[in-house]
This record gives structure tokens, C-alpha cells and sequence, in this order.
């Protein structure tokens, strides 16, 4: 009876270790989402003058309070070159250009850029790869009018496909509104 | 030929019941299912006319005189379960009982009047027995999937909840070893935490029922019930291996038991484990890249048996990582929407075993001691602590930008929810024709989110107590059952992320049960059951605030959500013609139901979309109206002559938002299954070879709402299954061996409650063989 009791302790035992080794690092809160909170449109004229930069921002993130906008003003049948710049600005005294590391990885990204309205043909720059990459593109408006100008950051995109845009994960997908004078 | 037996066969009992002679003789022998010896002193009984014998030193038993007719004889003996059989007498009639002895006598029934098991009020359905061997190395949820009223949730191919009578999750309470399982199963893509290679027996209990199990079983109770511990003295085992063809999973499970007879008691024993593996599985057009798993469990238990006491200890460890279909992985609405019009993953890499990111790993533990405490006159004490701790783990495929994570170190989501629980209950002796129990029920829980910040931090606790009546006097053809319940159940929601919500709610509710059970003579049994319960509203429905994953949707939870109550009614019909002794009949259960739900909590999706950095997100939010879901289920087995069985099972079901005047959505649709089997031992009562060909329909879901879904529901579907078993004698080992065939035209095809549909077909054609060795 004694070696019963004495078995039946030692399974309780080890069972009872193996439980309480399992939930050790109780309390770590780690919330470390990143967040792409702002988009910036810098444009500049073919010799290099600034012809304005233009933001969306939704520095508080998914739901809260909607993005902000700024409408783009471009002059007609003119030449531009588009940097596409990406922020994290939810902390305000940390912001992150995350520029850097879509042109780190650029295999990996693909800027997509989709006009209405606008007679615009896009001249996107490319990867490493020689693939098509979209962080700077170069347009030429056509004549004055009003219209809309999407943004799409793409993350993993097959650059192979017909429909680049068409694939790969959505990182940052926005509209401004345009107005050609 | 065989057609004029046929009906021969069958027209005979039909007839022959209206001239009862009184002459007939039924006799027989009870044995012991395991050493093959007889029974001296096991108690037969015929149901109908209450005529009892008691077995001779070999087992003999006898009963003259009787009139022709069907008659329910039923044999039972001290730690054995019952066994039932309907048999057709005329003339000369053997049955032979063998009786399997159950576990060193844990779960005993204790025979206090000279009557059967009572029936239950409620409508139940089981897995066990042969129909359980054809689907070990599946889910549980695939498993319960066979039965009527039962459906699956699915996400992809591995991810299966069981859905029954059109509701899941936190609507239907998983019991597994007698412990509620507690995980995270408010999230539509959580599976349960459970080895179905445990079970001996899978049962489901449809409708709601609170009294016994406690708050949340609004739609169902699903019943994993092990098999009890060994009570012959010596070592036993199992082998389990089964392979399927799709994704090439392979499934090893085993298990050793052992019985030592000590001076005064007995102590038994049982070590189990089960190992699976799979990887990419194949539609018929295309393989699902990442769509491998990986699972590990074991299991053990001891138990201690003495005259009037019994203590038992039940440890189980369920470990499981679960690759997510890679292209499910997305950002935002249009790439949804691209992803519906492309019809079919991008990525084809062909079969692999390799688990990536997106992935979940899940762990969970349950520790169980249980001690029961008996006094003839008296009744039994029964007493189950239960620790279970749960370790749930999300790794996304990638970060919102910057490189690819790799390897699985940093999960991007970790709750962790340990749960105490205390159950005491009291079954008094019989008294009066009445028996009951009386029970309380303790339990704590913490949860805390880790990472992801998805739902908050929380503790909950919950009381409650209940008392269940019944009441029999055999042969009387009614029995009652009632039952109340009172819980209490606070929530203390403490914060999420850095935002601090302290917030405290307090529940207070009583549920009740009330049920008939009217025996017809010989054939038929109705069952009546009026039952309600609640559920109080979960975390993820008060606090979700955010996009959800998978679903390309903002889903925005309500502080002000009040619990749900359900009124459930179920009215179901049990023929029973004829029985397995003679190898031929008819067995057939119809239920009815209609259960209301009143607060019914679901996400109401918004005019107004939610804008973000990455798009327009569509936005739900959760409120409450009332709910109807009305159906019933049907099964039947037929088999007309001793070679064939014809069998049906269907399930309907009409869900409505009574306050929009609209279908509910993600409802199953209506499905309807057929079968017709043929055994190839003609003479043996219980065939151990058979090939059965089964075709399922499921209808397409027409009912369901307008603008809450990305597409339509698709297009309803047939599928073919081929099945075959045998038994074998290897060197005096009982050899099981099993072939089936799903999806045999490798048909492509989706389900409406698949969360995956939007992205990839259901997949196809999948070849499994099943070995059980018995030693």
C-alpha cells in the first residue's frame, strides 16, 4: 500500500512539473505592431526645382480617425519626377522613414501607380533585379483637368506576372485627388 | 433470387405480429468479450414484459413461453456497460451476450431497480465502434462531421469546428474526459485543442443544454469519452496507423494499458500518444502551399479502485502547429478582391512538407484528478479538479514592411489562458422511483495577450449550482427528466495593449431542462426536451477593434452587449424494428427542432467602410438581435437482408434574424447523405468485412443574406466515398484493417463554411488506410 501511494504521488508529481513549466513568461506585453501611417508624393520638375510634396496621413491607424488629405496641384503638359516616400509617424517623436527599407528590399516591393481622369503614362524606376520597382516614376500631364492618382505599396508582388499589381499583399493603398491648371 | 429472399425476409416479422402464439423459447449465452468465458450470475432481462433470469455457471440463461414479437433483451453484469438487443422471436430463438468490462469499475452503474439505462431526453448522436475506426487520423471535427446535424467550420484543410444545428465556438461546449475544454474558441480559425485518437466514443448532444455541462452550450454538447481503464488483471494495447494520400499525412497512435490487482483495490493504468504528419494538400487543379501540419500529443492516466472509493489522474498534452494556406495572407480588400478573381492561388510549388510562416501553434494541457466516494444507500460523491493551460501562438507571413520574419521565434499573436476548474456532484440513491444529482461548479480563468493585442487581458469566474431529476417506474412507458440551474459568472477585463480598460461585468442567470421520454410498445420511442441556456457575450465580441486577419474586414466590439438566451425544443422519434441480432431491420431517428435565441450576438456589417493607410476596410460591428434556427435531422439504416444496409442521413436547417426579417449568415447548407453498404460475412451477426459506397449532397446555401459576404454562396456539390473493412487473425491478434476513398471522382468543388473558399477549392481526391492492432 505504502509503494502505491508512494507510485501514485510520483505521477502526480511529474505531471504536475510538467504543467507548471510550460507558462513562464506570463506578463510580457509586447505590442510591437509597425504601421505605415503616412504617404508622400514629392514632385519635382526635370531640372530639380520642388514642385510640392503632397501627404495622406492616418497617424492613428486602422479605425479612429480617417486618413488626412492633400489634393496634388500639377501644371498641364508638364514633365514631373514622383519620389514615393512611406512613414511610420504614430509616435511623434520616433518617426520612422520606412523609404529605407522598401528600397533595402526592393526585389520585394513594387510602388503601383494608377491615374483617372489624367492622361498620364508612368516611367517607373527599377529593382536590383532590373524589375519594375515605382519608388521614384516619372509623368507628363496632358491637359488641365481634374482627376485622381492611386498609390499602392506592394509587398512580395510576382514582378513575373502579367498583372504585377494584381499580386502580392497590400502594404499602403491610397487616392489623392488631382488637379492639372 | 436474392430479391425473393428479400422481401421474404423482410415481409415476415411485418406479418407474422398479428397472430401472437405464446409458445416461443429464447435462451442463450452471456461471455466475457475479452477472455471468451461465460458469465455466471449476469442478470438478462426482457424490456417488454419484465421478465428477469440470472445466468448459470456457464452463462446459460432461458426464458419460455413468450409470445412472438420483438422484444429489447438486455444483459448486463457488475462493471460491465449494458448491452441491448432488439430481437424478433418465434419458435426457438438463441442470443448469445458478450459483455466487455468497463475500467477498474470508475464509472460503474450501479443497478438499484431492475431496469435499464434511462434513455435520454435529449436528441444524441455517437461515434463509436466501426464507424469510429473509419475516421481515426481526422480532425474531430471532420470525425463529427458524419453525424446528422453536424457540419464543420473549415479553414482550408486542417482547421475543421464542429457546427451543430447551424452554431459554433463559444455556442458549443466541448467535453472532453469530462472537463470543459477551455481554449481560445471564439475565433472562427481556433480548431479544438483535442486528440481524437482519445475517444472510444464520440457523442453529441444537440440542443441546448446548460443544467448539467454550465453556461454556453446553446447549441450543443460534444462528448469525448475515453475508454475506461482496464479492469481485467494484465497488459493491453493498441496500434493505430493510417495514411491518406493527400498532403501524404501519416498518422501513428498507440497506447499500453495495464490492470494490477492489489491486496484490497485495483490500480490501472494507461500511456497514450499520437504523432501526425502531412503536407501540402491538392485540390484537383492545384497543390495548397503551406497547407502541412504537425502534431504531437500524449496522454496518461491512473487509477486507483477500492471498495467504495476510486481516485483516477488524467494528464494530456495536445501540441499542434497548422501551416495557413499562404496565399489566404493578405493586406487589404482589393487584394481580396483579386484574389476571388483569379479563382486559385498564385503559388503552385507543388507537395511539400515544409511548415512556413503563416502558421499557428497551438499547445494545451489538461491535468484531471477525479475521486468518487460510494455508500449504497446513500449514493455517490464525485469530486474532478481540472487544470488546463492553453498556449495559443500566430505567426504572420510577413511584417507590415521590412524583411520577411523567418523561423518561428517572434510570433506576431500569443494569448495564454489557464483555467481552474471544480466540479462536485452528488448522486443520490435511488428513492421512489426518482434518482437525481446534485452538483456545483467552480471556475477561474485567466487570459493573457502576450502579444498581438487582438483581445484583451481578462479573468473570469464562474459559479454555479444544479439539481437533475428523474424519474422511471419501469415498465411504466413515460420517464421525466428535470433540471435548473443557477450561475454567476464575473469578468474582469483589465487592459489591452497599453490601453487600460478596467472594466468589471457580472452575469447572473438560471437555465432550466425539462424532458419526456415515452416508450411505445416495442417499436418506437418519442422524445420530448424543452431546454434553455446562456452565454454570456466573449471577449472578442465586447473588445475586437481592428482588421481581422484573413476576413479583409474592421470588426468593431460592443461594451454594451448583454448575454444571449436560448430556448430550445426538440421533439424526435426513435424506430427501432427488428434488431442486429438477426441481422436484418430497421433503425431510424427523426428529430425536430426549433431553437431561439434572443440577444443573438453577430456582426452587422456597416454602410460606411473604414479608411485606412491600405484601403477601405468593409466595417461589422457586433450587435445583437434575435435569432430562429429551425431544422431537423434525420438518420436511418436499413438493411433488408443480412448482406445489405441501405442507409440516409439529412440535415435541414432555416436560420432567421427575426429583427431584420432576413437569413442568418454562414449557415450550413442542406445536405443529404446516402449509403448502401454490403457485408460479406452473411451469417455474422456483427460483419467484420464490408464495402460501402456513400454519396453526399450538399445543396448550395440559398439562404443567406444579401451584401455580408465577398461572393455568393457556391454552387452545392456531389461527393463520392468508397469504403471497405476487414478483421483479420495475425499470430492471434485481432488485425483491423480499413480503405477509404473520399472525393473518389476528385471533384472540385467549396464550401460555404469554409473560410477559405474565397482563395481555393476544397481539395481533392484522398486515399486512406487505416491498421488497428489490438494486442
Amino acid at each position: 500500500m505504502k509503494k502505491l501511494n508512494f507510485i501514485f504521488l510520483l505521477f502526480l508529481a511529474i505531471t504536475l512539473f510538467t504543467f507548471t513549466s510550460c507558462d513562464d513568461d506570463e506578463g510580457v506585453d509586447v505590442n510591437d505592431v509597425e504601421l505605415i501611417t503616412t504617404v508622400t508624393l514629392q514632385f519635382n520638375l526635370p531640372d530639380g526645382t520642388d514642385a510640392g510634396s503632397f501627404t495622406i496621413r492616418d497617424t492613428d491607424g486602422d479605425g479612429g480617425n480617417p486618413p488626412v488629405k492633400e489634393s496634388i496641384n500639377l501644371s498641364a503638359n508638364t514633365g514631373y519626377l514622383i519620389s514615393a516616400q512611406f512613414f511610420d509617424e504614430s509616435d511623434p517623436a520616433d518617426v520612422e522613414d520606412i523609404t529605407e527599407e522598401v528600397n533595402e528590399e526592393d526585389d520585394e516591393h513594387l510602388v503601383c501607380y494608377t491615374a483617372s481622369g489624367l492622361s498620364a503614362p508612368f516611367d517607373l524606376n527599377t529593382d536590383s533585379n532590373g524589375d519594375l520597382l515605382g519608388t521614384t516614376a516619372a509623368i507628363t500631364t496632358g491637359d488641365a483637368g481634374t482627376g485622381t492618382l492611386q498609390i499602392v505599396l506592394k509587398h512580395e508582388p510576382d514582378k513575373s506576372a502579367t498583372d504585377a499589381c494584381a499580386t502580392g499583399e497590400t502594404d499602403v493603398e491610397v487616392i489623392f485627388d488631382v488637379v492639372v491648371q | 433470387m436474392r430479391l425473393f429472399i428479400m422481401t421474404l425476409l423482410l415481409a415476415q416479422p411485418l406479418f407474422s405480429i398479428a397472430q401472437p402464439k405464446c409458445e416461443a423459447t429464447l435462451c442463450g449465452i452471456v461471455t466475457d468479450a475479452e477472455t471468451q468465458s461465460p458469465i455466471a450470475f449476469a442478470q438478462v432481462f426482457i424490456e417488454e414484459n419484465n421478465a428477469g433470469a440470472v445466468t448459470d455457471e456457464k452463462g446459460r440463461f432461458h426464458f419460455h413461453n413468450l409470445c412472438e414479437g420483438t422484444y429489447t433483451i438486455v444483459s448486463q453484469h457488475i462493471g460491465c456497460p449494458h448491452v441491448a438487443k432488439e430481437v424478433f422471436i418465434k419458435g426457438n430463438v438463441e442470443v448469445d451476450f458478450s459483455l466487455h468490462h468497463k475500467g477498474v469499475h470508475l464509472e460503474e452503474i450501479v443497478v438499484k431497480e431492475k431496469s435499464v439505462l434511462p434513455a435520454s431526453v435529449q436528441t444524441e448522436r455517437t461515434l463509436s465502434g466501426l464507424q469510429l475506426n473509419a475516421v481515426q487520423g481526422e480532425t474531430l471535427g471532420d470525425a463529427l462531421q458524419n453525424l446528422p446535424g453536424v457540419t464543420t467550420l473549415n479553414t482550408g484543410t486542417s482547421i475543421a469546428k464542429p457546427v451543430i444545428r447551424g452554431l459554433h465556438s463559444n455556442r458549443v461546449l466541448v467535453l472532453n474526459n469530462g472537463v470543459r475544454q477551455e481554449g481560445q474558441q471564439w475565433g472562427l480559425d481556433h480548431g479544438p485543442e483535442v486528440d481524437p485518437y482519445v475517444a472510444d466514443e464520440l457523442k453529441v448532444i444537440m440542443g441546448a443544454n446548460s443544467v448539467r455541462y454550465g453556461a454556453d452550450a446553446l447549441g450543443g454538447v460534444i462528448l469525448i469519452e475515453p475508454k475506461p481503464l482496464r479492469e481485467t488483471a494484465g497488459i493491453g494495447g493498441e496500434i493505430n496507423l493510417a495514411g491518406f494520400s493527400n498532403g501524404l499525412v501519416g498518422v501513428v497512435s498507440g497506447q499500453v494499458d495495464g490492470h494490477q490487482k492489489l491486496s484490497s483495490s485495483a490500480l490501472a493504468y494507461r500511456l497514450q500518444g499520437t504523432l501526425k504528419r502531412g503536407g501540402n494538400t491538392q485540390t484537383p487543379d492545384y497543390f495548397l502551399d503551406n497547407t502541412g501540419l504537425s502534431e504531437k500529443n500524449i496522454s496518461a492516466a491512473l487509477g486507483l479502485q477500492k471498495e467504495g472509493f476510486g481516485t483516477e489522474v488524467f494528464y494530456s498534452l495536445f501540441t499542434t502547429d497548422l501551416g495557413i494556406l499562404r496565399d489566404a495572407h493578405i493586406g487589404n480588400l482589393t487584394d481580396l478582391q483579386n484574389a476571388i478573381e483569379r479563382g486559385r492561388p498564385i503559388r503552385n510549388n507543388g507537395f511539400s512538407y515544409q511548415l512556413d510562416r503563416p502558421l499557428q501553434r497551438v499547445a494545451h494541457h489538461l491535468l484531471k484528478v477525479k475521486s468518487h466516494w460510494e455508500a449504497e444507500s446513500l449514493g455517490k460523491l464525485s469530486l474532478v479538479y481540472a487544470r488546463q493551460f492553453n498556449r495559443r501562438q500566430e505567426f504572420d507571413a510577413h511584417k507590415r514592411f521590412g524583411s520577411p520574419p523567418t523561423g518561428f521565434d517572434n510570433p506576431e499573436i500569443e494569448f495564454e489562458i489557464t483555467t481552474h476548474t471544480l466540479d462536485v456532484a452528488f448522486e443520490h440513491a435511488a428513492f421512489q422511483h426518482f434518482s437525481g444529482t446534485f452538483g456545483a461548479q467552480w471556475m477561474h480563468q485567466v487570459n493573457t495577450t502576450d502579444r498581438g493585442g487582438l483581445i484583451p487581458n481578462y479573468s473570469n469566474q464562474n459559479i454555479g449550482v444544479y439539481w437533475i431529476e428523474r424519474w422511471r417506474k419501469y415498465p411504466f412507458p413515460l420517464e421525466l427528466e428535470g433540471g435548473i440551474r443557477f450561475d454567476s459568472r464575473s469578468m474582469d477585463i483589465e487592459r489591452r495593449g497599453a490601453d487600460v480598460i478596467d472594466r468589471q461585468l457580472e452575469f447572473n442567470n438560471a437555465s432550466g431542462t425539462f424532458g419526456a421520454v415515452y416508450h411505445f410498445p416495442k417499436y418506437l420511442k418519442a422524445r420530448l426536451h424543452a431546454g434553455s441556456a446562456w452565454r454570456a457575450p466573449a471577449v472578442n465580441e465586447l473588445y475586437s477593434d481592428g482588421v481581422h486577419h484573413g476576413s479583409a474586414s474592421f470588426e468593431l466590439g460592443s461594451e454594451d452587449l448583454t448575454a444571449e438566451r436560448a430556448t430550445n425544443l426538440n421533439l424526435g422519434f426513435d424506430l427501432s424494428l427488428d434488431g442486429k441480432t438477426t441481422g436484418t431491420g430497421l433503425t431510424a431517428s427523426l428529430a425536430f427542432y426549433q431553437n431561439r435565441v434572443d440577444n443573438f450576438i453577430y456582426l452587422e456589417p456597416q454602410d460606411k467602410p473604414v479608411l485606412t493607410i491600405r484601403g477601405a476596410f468593409p466595417a461589422f460591428h457586433y450587435v445583437q438581435t434575435d435569432a430562429r434556427l429551425r431544422g431537423l435531422d434525420w438518420q436511418a439504416e436499413w438493411r433488408p437482408v443480412k448482406w445489405l444496409s441501405i442507409g440516409s442521413a439529412i440535415s435541414i436547417l432555416r436560420a432567421r434574424n427575426l429583427q431584420t426579417d432576413d437569413w442568418l449568415v454562414f449557415m450550413p447548407a442542406d445536405s443529404y447523405r446516402h449509403s448502401m453498404g454490403y457485408y460479406f460475412d452473411k451469417n455474422a451477426t456483427e460483419p467484420k468485412s464490408f464495402l460501402k459506397l456513400t454519396m453526399e449532397n450538399v445543396a448550395r446555401q440559398t439562404r443567406a443574406p444579401e451584401g455580408q459576404d465577398y461572393t455568393p454562396p457556391p454552387p452545392g456539390f456531389t461527393l463520392f466515398e468508397v469504403e471497405g473493412g476487414t478483421q483479420l487473425n495475425w499470430f492471434g491478434q485481432s488485425v483491423h484493417l480499413g480503405l477509404t476513398v473520399q472525393n473518389v471522382f476528385n471533384k472540385s468543388y467549396r464550401s460555404y463554411l469554409n473560410r477559405l473558399r474565397y482563395y481555393a477549392a476544397e481539395q481533392g481526391r484522398n486515399v486512406a488506410v487505416r491498421i488497428k492492432l489490438e494486442f
